[in-house]
């Protein structure tokens, strides 16, 4: 049996879904794969819905929204740009970025939705169905993207993404602005590292473990492992639990 | 019938045949079977057509008989019926938020004629979808605030003036902020009013009368505007006039405060004498001061350029004015003008030009890579005409020179909280369909505070400011839908002052009060999302599209709970 | 909530017509908007994108749309023109000839089965600048409001011959009701009106034979390129010359066809350097080997952002504007338009082949307002635009009657809105003020 992609789609009122209306009423087809949850602005779309989605095994993730500068609520778009950008750059860590999609469709597109949605789903029939979905569910995979959907949940991520636009894009009092590569230094480690303490904090809300079987599970560098678990331990959410030996074990808080 | 999962929540869903239109690809008694099974679904029924009277009643007697607190119409799209169909459940006693819609028409079996086996699937999905929002849909309230029926308007120009007599024979209480210790601002020094020459004085002596005569219109001259606080419809306001502070409580505001005159220092040797502004010549003229025989007039002096791109769209006109003032003083005098493109766009403008052409006023164009060479007794122009350098004699040399904004915008945008472009004009909240109006609502805006304008434009955008604040003061209370943002008294803990939320609002809805805490003004709230999706604790709920309505269709689709 | 029983009545349902309405409407105050068309939008709605934002202007303008539909209100009377006028400010008394639909407009559902099996086909259609047909059985355009199906009255052949009525068969809701017939309807207590009767276009008065305009397919009027570009027009937005089909790859845009001229009209249409920049940007956007010739005397760009527009247009989209009026244009065998026109530089006269030549004809005042006016009693001007005075600039001759927008002097749209806006004060004054 050939593999038809589950897809969701998040359309804003004002542009992509009186698009997708269009598309209906001039009667243009496309495939049926799509089921839409409808949104009054692209920006309403937080980061963990895309998340939860893609962990429910859903094979892809449109968010369509309005050209930039013809939101409806004048800068909406912006922010979900910037939002959109951040989960590409999680799901890259694990190449997953291919199965989500930003684009933009006016409420006069019709024929465009069509086609958007159409190159969308042909796009995730050829990479094939989500290893999240089906019997033998990829728990390696599922496990990354919890603790990604945890890190665009943790206020640090949230804080940075929310507050791009005005430090990269506006000048503050004194006329400075952050260019956008040093933003994009800080904000990108923040990202990695943000990953790493959830995927920690994750195997650890199941069993003790010490910094060797963490570098082990994670496939990550040790010392790494335990910087990062030194801030997890300094924000209160993981301790000492026991020792083997010489060697200290983590629990969850 | 399946288990009801919650005892409170009673849903029922309505699934549209349309005609052939859905019906004719899909069975839609199957899908209203297929609703039945649905948790919360208490009854469902299939129509031929929901949206006619037929279909209402229908609905209306579903809610009666079997108690429906909650109710999916599946069918068209939300774009066209919603309205009709929350009105319908209103009228039956369900709150109008409790209503959810279903597009199974537009987005379903309009686009998947060839698959209809797909398209039913589809419709089962999004019901189901559908279905599980509703179960999370809470009934709302719309929010009301009073509305205070009085306006402010900052700055007694013409626009200005104008806003105030129409706001205050619209019977509103309207204060007329002025700084300096009369009204009139530009008008009071100006000469001629073109396109048919009026005397400026006569229009502001017009305007004065009228105000000087309308007791709804209370004029402070010599007064500021030292502080305002508060939201539409409950602006408190704070004027200094002649040192005395008052206090006002206003509902409105309209910033009417103009623009300034440019001095075009280090341009083509002005000295303010024999190298003087437009308005300056008008000064003159109107004192019969001007002998010159030999007029150059240069446009598009300080504008058009790297450092100001804009067209200040007044200027040509004024130089035409002045041109034909000149020569109906004296036939004999030579009036050259050097522009770039002339401005007299419509009807009366570019009648004005031709009637100065016929008068004998030499135009030469030049273009900005050659600009003229203002020496001593002559001006050297490429003529783009001719493809030649010309050396014309004069005596006056008048530039034109483009308004720019007051120096002091900064500090009342601040006040205000509404943006200026980049020119330091402010900034309305869509230049095409909300000329008048700033992004934050309750506050207009208009004449050349806005962008360089003519009297007329002046007059009419005044007008317009007007009848845009009037809509909000014209009703004793504001009302707004009630799928607003909020901060719940519950999750207040939950706020770390992060003010992330007050910086991306682009109504500028959202501050921190004298407790240090966050304050969502929910009337000025449009109900975007983005504080919701940005809130870096979670805090801040968007009613009507929860994380929770949200994530239960991402659930209800991908079919479990992560 | 309605303030007073005193109604305003607008004749014209474009952006301008609409914006009063609906301001008014915000101030509790009764409106009748009267629109001769059988939906309302006016031309606003055929553009595809509005200077200087390129914004979709069917999408900034269908919010407007439905809100006037469903405003408690706003009566809407399409397919109405103003009959007669007695009366005086604060009391007119106003008879509206209400055309027959042949649809029932509360049945409809605007499904469009009526159209797909009506048999009249190749109807012109208004909207797409007759560059598209359609069927005696009509919307002009899908999104449109009303969301109301038309029978064309002309071409029915029902309603002219008494054969065929598919259309009723057809119709699931039972909305098609040939027995409609045109009415008067009497409105009575109009405080007063607004005229925002919009424009017209040259080309439907003047035959613009210098241009080739009707004889040579590569050249079209402005209006006609609009609905050429749009994404929803008769090529979807894809360019192509019109006599071969081949894509082009040089555009001429003619500007002051018919304005600024002794010949013609005296005056300047005021919007067409903006709009042709805009239409050349559009294209570019599409194709980008596209170059833009602009032919102009001056170019009118004095409003808030449009000289960063021109620049952005000659720096990014590979526009050129060449200082020289076009009186004429050739062809070539191949139906390939050629530009005779001056190089301002060296003096020179010289001849371009392009692909497209479009017309930027001037704007005119709306078909039919020398009637209006009549019934009205307001003066029009010597360029039968309805007559203002610049310092009164939304007061016609009549006491109580009001004007805005086009109806009184070319303007573009951000201008339509202000003034419409402005004249809903002055009418609001009346109402409220006693």
């Amino acid at each position: 049996m050939t593999f038809e992609p589950k897809i969701l789609g998040f359309l804003c009122n004002w542009c992509s879904y009186a698009g997708a209306d269009l598309a209906g009423v001039s009667r243009i087809q496309y495939p049926p794969n799509m089921r839409v949850i409808r949104v009054m602005c692209s920006g309403r779309v937080d980061p963990v819905f895309i998340f939860k989605a893609l962990l429910t095994g859903i094979d892809g993730v449109f968010v369509l929204g309005c050209h930039p500068g013809d939101c409806h609520y004048l800068e909406g778009n912006y922010e979900a740009e910037k939002k959109f950008m951040m989960v590409q750059k999680f799901l890259n860590m694990v190449d997953f970025d291919k199965r989500v999609r930003l684009d933009w469709v006016s409420a006069s597109e019709g024929k465009r939705f069509a086609e958007v949605v159409t190159e969308f789903i042909e796009s995730i029939r050829e990479q094939g169905p989500s290893p999240l979905s089906g019997e033998n569910m990829d728990q390696e995979l599922f496990n990354n993207l919890k603790a990604m959907e945890n890190s665009v949940s943790s206020d640090r991520i949230r804080a940075l993404v929310g507050r791009q636009r005005k430090i990269t894009e506006v000048e503050n009092e004194y006329g400075e602005r952050v260019p956008i590569d040093e933003f994009n230094n800080i904000f990108d480690k923040a990202i990695h590292d943000e990953f790493v303490r959830q995927r920690i904090l994750l195997s650890l809300s199941s069993k003790v473990l010490s910094v060797k079987d963490l570098a082990a599970e994670l496939k990550l560098d040790p010392s790494e492992i335990l910087e990062n678990m030194l801030t997890l331990k300094s924000r209160g959410e993981i301790d000492y639990q026991s020792i083997d030996g010489n060697t200290p074990l983590y629990m969850r808080i | 019938m399946s288990e009801k999962e919650s005892e409170d929540v009673r849903i029922g869903v309505f699934v549209c045949s349309c005609g052939t239109n859905i019906g004719g690809l899909i069975d839609v008694k199957a899908i209203a079977e297929y609703a039945k099974t649905l948790p919360n679904v208490v009854f469902t029924e299939d129509n031929l057509y929901t949206c006619s009277e037929t279909g209402l009643t229908q609905i209306k007697n579903g809610i009666k008989n079997h108690n429906l607190n909650r109710v999916i119409v599946a069918s068209c799209t939300p774009r066209t019926h919603e309205p009709l169909f929350r009105d319908c459940v209103e009228e039956e006693g369900v709150n109008q938020y409790l209503f959810d819609f279903v597009n199974i028409r537009d987005q379903d079996t309009w686009c998947h004629q060839k698959y209809p086996k797909e398209a039913f699937d589809k419709a089962k999905d999004l019901i189901r979808m559908g279905v599980a929002r509703a179960a999370r849909l809470e009934a709302l309230e719309n929010i009301i605030v009073d509305a205070t029926p009085t306006a402010l308007v900052i700055g007694g120009g013409v626009s200005g003036m104008t806003a105030a007599l129409s706001l205050a024979n619209q019977g509103f209480e309207t204060h007329l902020v002025e700084r300096e210790n009369e009204l009139g601002g530009r008008l009071k020094t100006l000469y001629k009013l073109f396109p048919i020459d009026l005397d400026a004085q006569t229009l502001l002596d017009n305007l004065k009368k009228n105000i000087k005569g309308n007791k709804n219109l209370k004029v402070h001259t010599s007064a500021q505007v030292k502080n305002i606080e508060g939201f539409i419809g409950n602006y408190e306001v704070v004027v200094e006039e002649n040192g005395i502070n008052i206090d006002l409580t206003i509902g409105v505001i309209v910033v009417a405060v103009g623009a300034s005159l440019l001095t075009p220092t280090g341009y083509f040797g002005y000295d303010g004498k024999i190298r003087i502004t437009q308005h300056e010549l008008e000064s003159k003229l109107q004192n019969n001061e001007v002998k010159a025989k030999d007029i150059v007039m240069i446009q598009c002096v300080g504008s058009r350029n790297d450092e100001r791109t804009y067209c200040s769209s007044v200027c040509c006109m004024t130089a035409l004015k002045n041109a034909l003032i000149i020569k109906e003083n004296n036939p004999e005098s030579n009036v050259t003008i050097l522009f770039r493109d002339l401005y007299t766009p419509g009807t009366y403008y570019e009648d004005y030009y031709r009637r100065a052409r016929e008068t004998g006023v030499i135009f030469i164009e030049y273009s900005p890579e050659k600009i003229p060479i203002v020496k001593e007794h002559q001006i050297k122009v490429h003529n783009e005409y001719l493809g030649e350098e010309i050396l014309i004699p004069y005596d006056l040399c008048v530039l034109s020179t483009p308004l720019v904004s007051n120096n002091d915008n900064k500090a009342l945008a601040q006040m205000i909280k509404v943006p200026l472009e980049e020119y330091g004009f402010f900034l309305e909240a869509h230049v095409k369909l909300r000329p008048m109006d700033f992004a934050t609502d309750g506050i207009f805006v208009c004449g050349s505070a806005k962008w360089p304008v003519d009297i007329t434009e002046s007059i009419s955008q005044g007008y317009a400011a007007a009848a845009r604040a009037s809509r909000i003061i014209s009703h004793d209370t504001i009302e707004v839908e009630g799928a607003t943002s909020f901060l719940p008294d519950y999750n207040k803990n939950l706020c770390t002052g992060c003010e992330v939320c007050i910086k991306i609002c682009p109504y500028n809805a959202i501050s921190k009060n004298e407790d240090d805490e966050i304050e969502i003004t929910q009337v000025l709230c449009k109900g975007c999302g983005l504080c919701g999706a940005t809130c870096t604790n979670h805090a801040i709920i968007i009613r009507h599209y929860t994380d929770q309505q949200i994530l239960s269709e991402i659930y209800a689709y991908g079919g479990k709970e992560v | 909530m309605v303030i007073n029983s005193r109604s305003v009545l607008i004749i014209g349902a474009g952006i301008a017509g609409i914006q009063a309405a609906l301001d008014l409407g915000d101030m509790g105050i009764k409106v009748h908007l009267i629109e001769k068309n059988p939906v309302i939008g006016g031309k606003m709605a055929q553009l595809d994108k509005t200077f200087p934002t390129l914004d979709c202007s069917i999408c900034i303008l269908a919010p407007k749309l439905s809100e006037c539909y469903r405003h408690p209100n706003i009566t809407l009377y399409t397919l109405s023109e103003v009959n007669n006028v007695e009366g005086t400010i604060g009391n007119f008394t106003v008879d509206i000839l209400k055309h027959a639909r042949y649809v029932k407009e509360d049945v409809c559902t605007n499904c469009g089965d009526c159209a797909s099996v009506c048999p009249v086909r190749g109807v012109p259609n208004y909207f797409d600048a007759n560059l598209k047909t359609m069927a005696a059985a009509y919307i002009p355009f899908p999104s449109a409001v009303p969301p109301v199906y038309i029978i064309d009255k002309n071409t029915c052949v029902y309603l002219n011959y008494g054969i065929c009525g598919l259309c009723a068969k057809a119709c699931g809701a039972e909305a098609i009701d040939f027995s409609q017939k045109d009415e008067i309807l009497e409105i009575n207590n109009v405080g007063c009106i607004i005229v925002a009767s919009g424009y017209g276009l040259l080309e439907d008065v003047s035959p613009l034979t210098n241009y080739g305009y009707g004889k040579y397919k590569n050249v079209v009027t402005a209006l006609e390129f609009e609905r050429l570009i749009c994404a929803s027009g008769p090529l979807e937005g894809h360019l192509k010359r019109l006599s071969d089909g081949r894509d082009p790859k040089k555009l001429a845009f003619l500007q002051c066809i018919g304005s600024r001229s002794d010949r013609d009209k005296k005056y300047c249409s005021s919007i067409c350097c903006m709009y042709t920049t805009k239409a050349a940007m559009i294209s570019y956007e599409h194709n980008n080997d596209l170059e833009s010739y602009v032919f102009y005397i001056d170019m009118r760009a004095g409003g808030k952002g449009f000289q960063t527009f021109l620049r952005r247009g000659s720096d990014e989209y590979n526009i050129k504007y060449i200082k020289s009026k076009i009186s004429y244009i050739d062809v070539d065998e191949d139906d390939t338009p050629i530009i005779t026109y001056e190089d301002y530089d060296t003096s020179e006269i010289k001849q371009m082949k392009v692909d497209l030549a479009v017309l930027a004809t001037c704007i005119i005042p709306s078909q039919g307002i020398e009637k209006l006016a009549d019934i009205l009693g307001i003066e029009l001007n010597n360029y039968n635009f309805v007559k203002t005075n610049p310092f009164l600039p939304v007061e016609t001759s009549v006491e109580g009657i009001f004007t805005c927008g086009c109806a009184r002097e070319p303007m573009d749209i951000p201008r339509s809105v202000a003034e419409a806006s402005g004249a809903a004060a002055r009418a609001a004054e009346v109402i409220k003020g006693g």
